[in-house]
């Protein structure tokens, strides 16, 4: 499997790590908060197809990187910038307030 | 002379230890990366690249070295201190360490890759695809590097922590052997 890193270029999978799925942080001032963090914690979904993850590309350029692939295929049909990726879903959070 | 040239001498290699040398890695500060720029422009008369590649300036080489990251390579002057004029410079924009200690330069005095270098690397490091001026953070048996070809493609240079300069001249040495 080969990662395209959006800074590097297409990189071998040795060097990146693994983090798993990127779904965000729960608020921890909202009300749910605990049952909030237990789900995210413990309550791992087991997709079978597309999802995103959190990619680390520890031997390259040190950036965060979302990957979206497919469980059963490996292939991956897009990666961003995590930064990019938390600055945009902070951006739709400020317009949705 | 040092145990680390000791090595290269006796495995022959057209490689070599660059010293003399102050090395500084910038980061750009929250929201500062334009301002940043408009300095680098006026102090070296380049932009910072935004993408992996290495640009020559005013004697400096500013090699990219990650998103808003770079190693600043400069010639010791008697009489100047690099970082200190680099920290004045800088000054609000950009966080400033002095890893001139902390790295060993090797260069590589080709202007081509040779068969068994090219297929030593991870990356594609074929004359066609790693052209003058391109940077690589990338691995080399485990051992961390940042590799730049000079912007006029007279040679390789390969930075990686000095604790591991000697791991690294070993690579070399099987590399080139
Ligand atoms: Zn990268």
């Amino acid at each position: 499997m080969r990662i395209n890193c959006p800074h590097c270029g297409e990189r071998s999978l040795d060097e990146f790590s693994y983090l798993g799925d990127a779904v965000v942080r729960p608020d921890p001032a909202s009300p749910n908060a605990q049952d909030a963090f237990y789900a995210y914690g413990y309550e791992r979904a087991n997709v079978a197809g597309p999802m995103q993850e959190l990619w680390y590309h520890a031997a390259g350029c040190h950036a965060w990187l979302v990957v979206t692939r497919d469980t059963r295929t490996h292939e991956i049909s897009e990666v961003k910038s995590a930064q990019e990726v938390a600055l945009a879903r902070q951006k739709v959070a400020g317009t949705a307030q | 002379m040092s145990e680390l040239a000791n090595d290269i001498k006796k495995a022959s290699l057209e490689a070599s230890e660059r010293t003399g040398l102050t090395v500084t890695h910038i980061a750009a500060r929250r929201g500062a990366r334009a301002s940043l720029d408009d300095v680098a422009r006026t102090a070296f008369g380049v932009s910072l690249p935004s993408s992996p590649k290495a640009v020559e300036a005013q004697g400096a080489l500013i090699v990219w070295t990650g998103p808003d990251q770079w190693l600043i390579v400069q010639k010791d002057e008697t009489g100047l201190d690099h970082y200190a004029e680099l920290a004045k410079t800088f000054n609000g924009l950009a966080s400033l360490v002095d890893v001139t200690d902390s790295r060993t330069i090797f260069r590589i005095a080709v202007s081509r890759p040779s068969e068994t270098l090219l297929r030593s690397m991870g990356i594609d490091f074929h004359d066609n695809s790693f052209r003058p001026g391109d940077v690589a953070i990338t691995h080399v048996s485990h051992l961390g590097v940042i590799v730049w070809r000079l912007p006029d493609g007279t040679a390789y240079d390969f930075a990686c922590a000095r604790t591991y300069s000697r791991d690294f001249a070993d690579w070399l040495r099987k590399t080139m052997a």
